[in-house]
């Protein structure tokens, strides 16, 4: 039972940060980044390549991730989003964007880092053994705690810096926050970046655990949308109780349902449809419509 | 005294802590013209999507010939007969005007979807039947020089004739009109009175409107229902209600003051 | 139906079934035939996305119809013994039940919302063949027989499959000949009263239900319709590939359905098929690129986002001046 918990609180902290990351870029733009799996793999490699082929130490591998997928995401909407946001009549067309970015980004991590999955050495070994209750090896320990430290580093920064008070005051209300004197497209930009970065933080973390490999892209930009579902697409605590009720949920799944085989996502998946149709804009979402 | 055909009694409609309309009751007579006045924010529009079936009354029924219609969905409410005219949009913006009312008969088709599709006979006999009745339509509203014009090139004061035009074509019996002077000057004000007068007196339509043209409601109403901070504050014939003292006050302070014709 | 656009739909007609066969004939690339077999049943199922489109909705779940339209025949086929023929319209108006029941309540969800729900529907689907037993799970179903003999009072209409010298050409025209049948229907629907009622959801939909339209049970409709061009592209795919596996259809596979649509050109009936056209074809020819196939095909699919936000086909809307 408890380790249920504790493993339900590791993932969910990981799916947490992504889940954020995703919900911001989404609250600030309206756009679903189809391609935020992909970021997510990207910082994976960037962290492994610091690490792994440079002998760097593990947070210069972090810090180097948080960089480039910052830039990264501040160059994917000066160039790429913003455009087309002006220039299309439909509002898909965003959506359509971030498709193609997904697929383009999926064609450079095979192209700059191969397809072989990659991983790095343990940063921290031996592992906790409280009554062989909960066992949980200190690594994972370390990344679950590093992540719930960024999740309220995050929360921190969107709600007392002036860049956070910007961003919030935009999703919001797109109108009023320009009336008030808030450079949109500057903060469209910050988001983004930051939206990203937390994408690629994650990636970085889990390359000490799990592991990364090209083909995990996809997959992760469906959790992530599973995340938002679940908790509200646009809303902080929604992204966070998304994010954590997943992991719960997988790690009840895969311990309760082993036996039968692999029909934990299955049974997410259709009680996530029955609970859409209920209650459509999620557990947080606003209500809209 | 001929029964009400339409009743609205006790609606009331709360958004969470916020209540738009809070126990309005009032008849409407067959044939009349009731116009609903209030200042802005008073809750009218929130009166009109509740008759209409666009928005459920939280509490409170609309009947219509004794029959609730409150709570149904809108083409459940046009199909009994009682239809909401939209005025600055129009459905078929790449079509005429002509096509746009054809297909606005939708309502009295006796054709199925799939008759259109295959072209059956009786969607054929429907398109004849259509074409007649929105010619005829377009000659009482007077829109035969519009009649081939792409509906997104309208101007405003035909998009708004359309939208009477559209409803027109769902052969309703109570024809809800929304603000259908603003923005009008005296000429076009009194036309569109002559307008109005016309639906009841040659279509023998129910007409209810809400609108802020004061003198334009004045000429035009038989009755007048005031409402305020979502209360009906007075209900009477234009004289009563310009007199009543209760009215005189609720637009004191709003650019309506000068309700005098 | 003026004279011009009789001539193009012949023009086009004979351009399929006569000029290609023949064009490949003398060039001896018989490798277009799987190709172009490839774009005709895509191009199906991107026809039922571009359904919902019409009415308003980002349908990124096509994948889950295709392959349960694919399953259905497959099933049928080899476990009831049934013709290839009669499971084509069966897997077709199984995937409309099927998104009846669906729709009914995600249906009213909007823009990023409804398209998350169906994003997440084609993974419920390979999950679903994985599980079920009837799906034969990941072994998936193989060695489907090729598509029997079609005859009608003792006349063969379709010779069976198995006895044909050339079975790609076979497989080609009854792809393509499914293609114009679907394109047909879509475009009668659209330019009926149907069509019209589903475009007016798209303009203004408190109009629409104030004449009378039943907005919620159209838009179900228009989704069952959608749908059942999935199922049925499944269903050819099955009897050209003669097997069907969980992965058959992935989420990558209704992303690109959209992608297709949206590349032709939303506002035409016939964008889909363009749009499966040039990106299909695209990255086929692409595949000459080896390792850098998918950087030029998304790189270009992203230029043409940019410069071309409304489709290939709106290139020729100044000439008509609209649809």
């Amino acid at each position: 039972m408890e380790q249920i918990l504790a493993n339900g609180l590791y993932l969910g902290a990981q799916y947490a940060l992504v889940a954020l990351g995703l919900t911001l870029i989404f609250s600030l733009m309206n756009v679903l980044n189809f391609a935020h799996g992909q970021m997510y793999v990207f910082g994976g490699f960037v962290t492994y390549t610091v690490v792994g082929q440079f002998g760097l130490p593990f947070v210069v591998g972090l810090l180097a991730s948080a960089v480039v997928l910052a830039l990264m995401g501040a160059a994917i909407e000066k160039f790429l989003f913003r455009p087309v946001i002006r220039r299309s009549k439909r509002e898909e067309s965003t959506m359509l964007l971030a498709a193609g970015i997904a697929f383009f980004l999926d064609a450079v991590i095979l192209l700059l880092f191969g397809e072989k999955q990659r991983g790095v050495p343990k940063i921290v070994n031996g592992v906790f053994n409280w009554d062989m209750r909960v066992i949980m090896p200190y690594d994972r320990i370390l990344i679950g705690v590093l992540a719930i430290a960024m999740i309220a580093g995050f929360i921190l920064f969107m709600q007392y810096s002036r860049a956070g008070r910007a961003m919030r005051a935009l999703a919001q209300d797109r109108v009023a926050a320009q009336l008030m004197g808030v450079d949109v497209d500057r903060y469209s930009m910050i988001g983004f970046a930051l939206g990203a970065m937390l994408a690629g933080l994650v990636g970085g973390l889990l390359v000490t655990i799990t592991g990364i490999n090209l083909g995990m892209g996809g997959p992760t930009s469906i959790k992530a949308f599973l995340m938002i579902m679940i908790g509200g697409a646009g809303v902080i605590s929604g992204a966070i109780a998304g994010g954590f009720i997943l992991g719960m949920m997988e790690s009840v799944g895969l311990t309760a349902l082993a036996a039968y085989g692999d029909i934990t996502y299955l049974v997410i998946f259709a009680t996530l449809m029955v609970f859409l149709a209920i209650r459509p804009q999620g557990l947080m979402g606003k209500p809209w419509g | 005294m001929t029964a009400p055909i339409l009743q609205i009694r006790g609606i009331t409609k709360r958004y969470g802590g916020l209540t738009a309309n809070s126990d309005i009751s009032f008849d409407v007579a067959p044939r009349e013209i009731l116009s609903v006045i209030g200042p802005n924010g008073a809750g009218k529009s929130t009166l009109f999507k509740q008759i209409a079936g666009f928005v459920p009354p939280t509490g409170g029924e609309v009947l219509f010939k004794g029959s609730r219609i409150s709570g149904l969905p809108p083409h459940r409410v046009a199909r009994l007969g009682v239809v909401r005219t939209f005025q600055e949009t129009t459905i078929f913006r790449s079509m005429t005007v002509r096509e746009n009312v054809i297909v606005a008969h939708h309502l009295r088709s006796k054709a199925s979807l799939l008759g259109f599709v295959l072209g059956s006979a009786q969607a054929r006999a429907d398109e004849a039947d259509f074409a007649r009745s929105a010619d005829d339509i377009i000659d009482f509203l007077g829109l035969q020089p519009i009649r081939g014009e792409m509906a997104s090139n309208l101007p405003q004061g035909h998009l708004r004739a359309l939208g009477m035009a559209i409803g027109l074509a769902t052969q309703p019996e109570v024809i809800l009109l929304d603000e259908p002077f603003a923005g009008m000057n005296h000429d076009e004000t009194m036309r569109m009175v002559g307008l109005v007068r016309r639906l009841r007196d040659e279509r023998g339509l129910t007409v209810l409107l809400v609108e802020h043209d004061m003198p334009a409601v004045m000429k035009i109403s038989d009755r007048i229902v005031c409402i305020n901070f979502g209360q009906k504050i007075a209900e009477g014939t234009p004289a009563e209600i310009q007199a009543d003292p209760r009215v005189i006050e609720a637009y004191l302070g709003s650019e309506d003051a000068a309700i005098g014709v | 139906m003026t004279l011009s656009k009789l001539a193009g739909a012949a023009a086009f007609l004979i351009g399929v079934f006569v000029l290609v066969p023949v064009f490949i004939a003398l060039t001896g690339r018989w490798d277009f035939y799987y190709t172009l077999t490839s774009v005709a049943l895509l191009s199906v199922a991107a026809a039922g996305v571009w359904l919902t489109f019409y009415i308003g909705r980002i349908n990124i779940g096509q994948g889950a119809y295709a392959l349960t339209g694919g399953y259905v025949s497959a099933i049928l086929v080899t476990g009831q013994g049934l013709s290839f023929w009669a499971t084509l319209p069966l897997a077709g108006i199984f995937c409309a039940l099927v998104s009846v029941v669906i729709g009914l309540p995600i249906l009213r969800l909007r823009g990023v919302y409804f398209a998350m729900v169906t994003l997440v529907l084609t993974e419920v689907a390979r999950l679903s063949a994985l599980a079920l037993p009837i799906t034969n799970g990941a072994k998936g179903i193989t060695s489907i027989p090729l598509p029997g003999e079609l005859s009608l009072f003792g006349l063969t209409l379709i010779p069976d499959f198995a006895t044909l010298q050339n079975p790609k050409l076979a497989f080609y025209i009854m792809a393509v000949a499914l293609m114009v049948l679907t394109y047909v229907v879509l475009w009668r629907i659209v330019h009926s009263r149907l069509g019209h009622l589903c475009r007016s959801l798209q303009q203004n939909e408190e109009l629409s239900a104030s004449i009378g339209v039943n907005t919620a049970m159209l838009r179900v409709l228009a989704y069952a319709i959608s749908s059942f061009f999935g199922g049925l592209a499944g269903a050819i795919f099955v009897a050209i590939s003669q097997s069907i596996y969980p992965s058959s259809f992935v989420v990558t596979d209704s992303v690109n359905f959209m992608l297709y649509c949206f590349l032709g050109g939303l506002g035409y009936v016939f964008g889909p098929m363009l749009g499966t056209l040039l990106l299909y074809f695209g990255w086929d020819l692409l595949s000459v690129a080896k390792e850098y196939q998918l950087l030029i095909y998304s790189g270009a699919m992203i230029a043409l986002m940019l410069i071309l936000p409304n489709g290939v086909l709106s290139l020729f809307d100044r000439k008509e001046g609209g649809k």
